[in-house]
């Protein structure tokens, strides 16, 4: 035993979390932090190529008038942003209607489905796949004229002659959804199932015992408690929504005639083909971040409770 | 975070490089190239004969634009840069961005002189050379001069053509393509058609234009476009071509025999490294001809039914070129200078090795005499085109092809006339008069400095 005659000091080992965290705010200072800074003082120059990455001049907001006075960079602008809203709103409605669906089945006790981890699974399956893989795949199957779904359609005789989908602007907008839809419902119903099943089960047995009904159950109990997971997905699917590039880009390059160019593809064709406009990518970069947090809070107060649920409840449901 | 990356890569190789270096007082060259075909190149052909220069390679690819970002970045930063290229390569798409810039050097500066040049075959040496001065900085081994191949077994069946000589008649230039093209719809009852996609002739009509899309900073629209785009609106109404597009299942699908169509329009190339490995479902690029022959057979492909012809008009589709980074080569020593000189002489000039390396590879390579020499000793009967010599075809397309209209412009503007012009034009989803005034605000949009009127 010890006998110093000291109080023995007391080892703290607090400052090692510092350690811990560190590679993260330093990836995150170095990789995104500083970038976004960095563009939004290149949108405010004249900085078009890659001589005038860093030394440029300051023009104010020059660029910015560009994006909201009429011509042609506007145009297109609005234009892609039109056609991301469209493409977004398609892919989102159905993508939270079957997510809901799909999750209160696998969390309802009535049901008990069997080998929920199988088709778990393969509802998710197409989020593995890589985007590339994907718009290339769809490429290749709704092709023109010779292509999979054209030969399969004409074989069952629902059409004469093969059908051009990327030349027509619902069709090309449509797959585009699709696609976006596909990959995605098994997420958003993944994060639901997890919402749903933090439900304390004692909320929906006292339902039952009070005689509901499933439907009122999911409208009156399911859905208001699981409210936040909502505003998430909300939120992540717009600020996705609004950044989509990889599935119009690679399927169908914006055509036709711009009708699915996304903001993305925007910033990608000002920044990086042509001339390198670094100065409007920038600056159509900063207004979509505005338009994206413009949203999100717009989103947030709608979806707050102004009834005030009770503090049970919520407790209830963090459970 | 690349260029510390590629810092990273050169230190690397750098320390791979030094138990050699240490054996000579060696040259080192950096050299940057988007394949490792040059290296190769390099590590089979030239570096037995020249132990005394080392080298440091950087590899970036092409796609997205990666390996010119790279130089790009590196070039704007500082050109002179310890781990900056000597020498890089430079592909078809970009070539006359760098030559047309103060980056790639004067040949000159190495020691080159004009008659270095004298045997190289022209449109390849047009390309390397400064659009404004005249200046030669690029220089290639390769040769991509395009011809057009087509099926003798479908020319006989509908057309009644025999042979190539013949078939070149009913396609000498493009009205006689054109009428051609409708002659074969209705003999065979629209079964086949001429033609597969509308880049198959863009390309061709982008080679025989006045001016370049960009002259003075000023966009040009020259006849040839509008001519192209009559031709295809005819073609697209009149149904004379299979409405496909390059590289697709359609595309592939008259190359193996699955629809019938007649002529592609293909380069040196597009001859061995498209057409041929997918003669008949199922084939890969490894295949032996032998082996291809047999598998076409019995499978219904084409082997040996097709044959190639200059086609209406001469061009040229691909290549690389070898350039110098004028900043490395301002400083260099004289011995730094002779050793970049060899290295560019030995692959694009000296005919022992073209020589060599056309017997080994096939390619068709860039230089008359070697050209001449392998015509002379027989040619390269290809049992694929039923016998014909491809290299004295492609001799002769060579000699067509005129590149003074090649800008650094070219690959962007391409794109747009394709996605703004040509198809909505021909497929009646706009006017002539709209597409021109889309193409015009695209052009705006992603070039800030050339004028639009």
């Amino acid at each position: 035993m010890q006998q110093s005659g000291r109080k023995p000091k007391k080892v703290t080992y607090d400052h090692y979390g510092y350690f811990f965290i560190a590679p993260f705010f330093i990836v995150f200072l170095v990789f995104q932090l500083y970038p976004i800074f960095f563009t939004f003082k290149t949108s405010m120059t004249d900085a078009v190529g890659w001589n005038k990455i860093l030394n440029n001049s300051m023009v104010g907001f020059k660029n910015f008038q560009t994006l909201f006075t009429a011509n042609e960079t506007s145009s297109l602008y609005w234009l892609s942003f039109k056609n991301t809203v469209i493409i977004w709103f398609f892919n989102f409605v159905p993508q939270i209607g079957f997510a809901l669906i799909l999750a209160s089945w696998f969390t309802d006790q009535h049901l008990h489905l069997k080998a929920q981890g199988a088709f778990k699974v393969m509802i998710f399956m197409p989020n593995i796949i890589t985007a590339a893989t994907i718009g290339m795949l769809f490429f290749s199957l709704f092709s023109y004229p010779i292509a999979p779904i054209n030969t399969l359609l004409q074989k069952i005789g629902v059409l004469n002659t093969p059908f051009e989908y990327f030349r027509n602007v619902p069709t090309s907008r449509g797959i585009v959804s699709f696609i976006q839809w596909w990959m995605w419902y098994g997420n958003t119903m993944i994060i639901m199932i997890a919402g749903m099943s933090g439900i304390n089960p004692a909320l929906f047995e006292a339902a039952m015992l009070d005689g509901c009904t499933s439907r009122q159950i999911f409208w009156k109990i399911t859905l208001p408690l699981i409210k936040p997971i909502l505003l998430y997905n909300l939120v992540t699917s717009l600020v996705g929504g609004l950044t989509m590039f990889d599935i119009p880009h690679l399927m169908t390059q914006g055509n036709p005639n711009n009708m699915t160019n996304t903001v993305a593809r925007f910033i990608y064709q000002q920044g990086f083909t042509g001339t390198y406009n670094f100065n409007m990518a920038s600056a159509g970069s900063v207004v979509l971040f505005a338009i994206i947090i413009v949203c999100s809070l717009f989103l947030n107060m709608l979806m707050k409770d102004r009834t005030g649920t009770p503090r049970k409840l919520h407790r209830a449901m963090h459970k | 975070m690349k260029k510390v990356l590629a810092l990273v890569l050169a230190v690397m190789m750098l320390v791979a490089a030094v138990p050699f270096a240490m054996a000579e007082e060696a040259i080192t060259l950096n050299i940057w190239s988007f394949t490792n075909e040059f290296q190769g190149m390099i590590e089979k052909y030239f570096a037995p004969t020249h132990p005394n220069i080392q080298f440091n390679f950087v590899l970036y690819p092409t796609d997205g634009g990666e390996y010119t970002s790279h130089v790009d970045t590196l070039f704007a930063a500082d050109a002179a840069a310890e781990d900056a290229p000597d020498v890089f390569t430079l592909e078809a798409a970009f070539v006359k961005k760098y030559v047309n810039s103060d980056w790639t050097g004067d040949l000159k500066d190495v020691g080159f002189v004009d008659e270095d040049f004298s045997t190289c075959i022209p449109a390849m040496l047009q390309i390397g050379q400064d659009n404004a001065t005249g200046v030669q900085k690029g220089l290639a081994w390769q040769s991509t001069p395009g011809a057009l191949m087509y099926r003798a077994d479908l020319a006989e069946k509908y057309l009644g053509i025999t042979t190539p000589e013949e078939f070149q008649e009913k396609v000498a230039d493009w009205d006689a393509f054109l009428e051609t093209a409708e002659e074969l719809n209705e003999a065979s009852e629209g079964a086949c058609k001429m033609f597969c996609a509308d880049g198959d002739v863009f390309r061709p009509y982008l080679y025989n234009r006045e001016s370049g899309w960009v002259v003075d900073n000023a966009l040009v629209l020259d006849d040839q476009l509008y001519d192209f785009l009559d031709m295809m609106k005819t073609c697209e109404e009149d149904d004379l071509y299979a409405r496909g597009q390059a590289w697709t299942e359609t595309w592939f699908a008259g190359m193996n025999g699955t629809n019938e169509i007649l002529c592609y329009f293909l380069p040196t190339w597009g001859l061995h490294y498209t057409l041929k490995p997918n003669c008949v479902p199922g084939a890969d690029g490894s295949m032996s001809d032998e082996e291809l022959q047999k598998l076409s057979d019995e499978n219904g492909g084409t082997f040996g039914l097709w044959r190639m012809v200059a086609g209406p008009v001469g061009y040229s589709w691909g290549g690389t070129w070898v350039g110098t980074n004028a900043a490395k080569v301002a400083a260099a020593d004289d011995a730094k200078k002779a050793a970049i000189k060899e290295l560019i002489r030995f692959f694009t000039l000296d005919e022992e090795f073209l020589y060599t390396y056309a017997m080994d590879s096939g390619d068709f390579v860039s230089n008359n005499t070697v050209v001449d020499k392998i015509i002379a000793e027989g040619g390269t009967p290809n049992p694929f085109l039923g016998g014909q010599d491809h290299y004295a075809m492609f001799a002769e397309a060579a000699a067509l092809a005129d590149a003074s209209t090649m800008t650094e412009y070219d690959e962007d503007m391409e794109r747009l006339f394709r996605d703004n012009v040509t198809l909505p034009y021909i497929k009646g989803e706009v006017d002539l008069d709209t597409a021109i005034a889309n193409f015009k605000a695209a052009v705006t949009n992603a070039f800030a400095d050339i004028t639009v009127e």
